[in-house]
């Protein structure tokens, strides 16, 4: 069964600088991961468990689709 | 180099399986080309390059200690480890079919354990390679 590919992506970096410029390391702590996961999830080089983009969401106070994007890859 | 402590502690053991099972294989290679077969003098040297890579390996992640603090790993580790390992566990199997089938034919036994030493060695390499590979294009 084909199915259409979906790229993620995210409006982290952005949520933290509005968050008074909150650094990765201070997200990474709050949601319980390291530092450069954060920072691979940022660059969309890694997409997190739900688990995790919950938490992430509920730190800055969104909703889960206020942070995660998600649209069809272009070929 | 922004590397979390999971991913130097990869580094670190490819870096050390690298130098000390790459000489040992160099050096058993033209042994076993030179028609040395008693096994001891293989046993030896592997014990010899075992330690060497242990001492290297103790070393390298007190450096990497000092130079940053370590942390557990996370989910992104854990896929990580899954997904290289999956992607290399072939070549031990390869090793192992190898080496049963020099058992079967009578291949003498130096050249099977070598074989099979080899074929685990190039597992773990390949999966340190893979790991490596995730950390800095993403997985």
């Amino acid at each position: 069964m084909a199915q259409e590919k979906l790229t993620v992506s995210n409006t982290i970096r952005a949520l933290r600088f509005a968050a008074d410029e909150m650094t990765q390391q201070t997200l990474a702590d709050r949601v319980g991961v390291s530092r450069q996961t954060i920072n691979a999830i940022e660059a969309a080089k890694y997409s997190p468990s739900l688990d995790v983009a919950f938490r992430i969401a509920r730190t800055f106070g969104k909703r889960l689709d206020e942070v995660f994007q998600c649209r069809p890859s272009q070929r | 180099m922004s590397a979390s402590f999971e991913e130097k502690s990869v580094w670190i053991q490819f870096g050390a399986m690298s130098v000390s099972l790459g000489a040992y294989f160099v050096i058993a290679g033209r042994m076993l080309a030179s028609g040395v077969r008693e096994m001891s003098a293989f046993v030896s040297m592997f014990i010899v390059a075992v330690v060497v890579m242990v001492v290297f390996m103790i070393v390298a992640y007190v450096l990497a200690a000092l130079t940053g603090k370590p942390e557990d790993r996370d989910e992104r580790d854990r896929l990580i480890a899954w997904k290289a390992e999956h992607r290399s566990a072939w070549l031990t199997a390869v090793g192992m079919l190898g080496a049963v089938t020099c058992m079967a034919t009578g291949v003498d036994n130096v050249w099977t354990a070598n074989l099979l030493l080899l074929s685990l060695a190039l597992a773990e390499m390949l999966g340190f390679a893979l790991k490596i590979v995730y950390y800095r294009r993403g997985v």
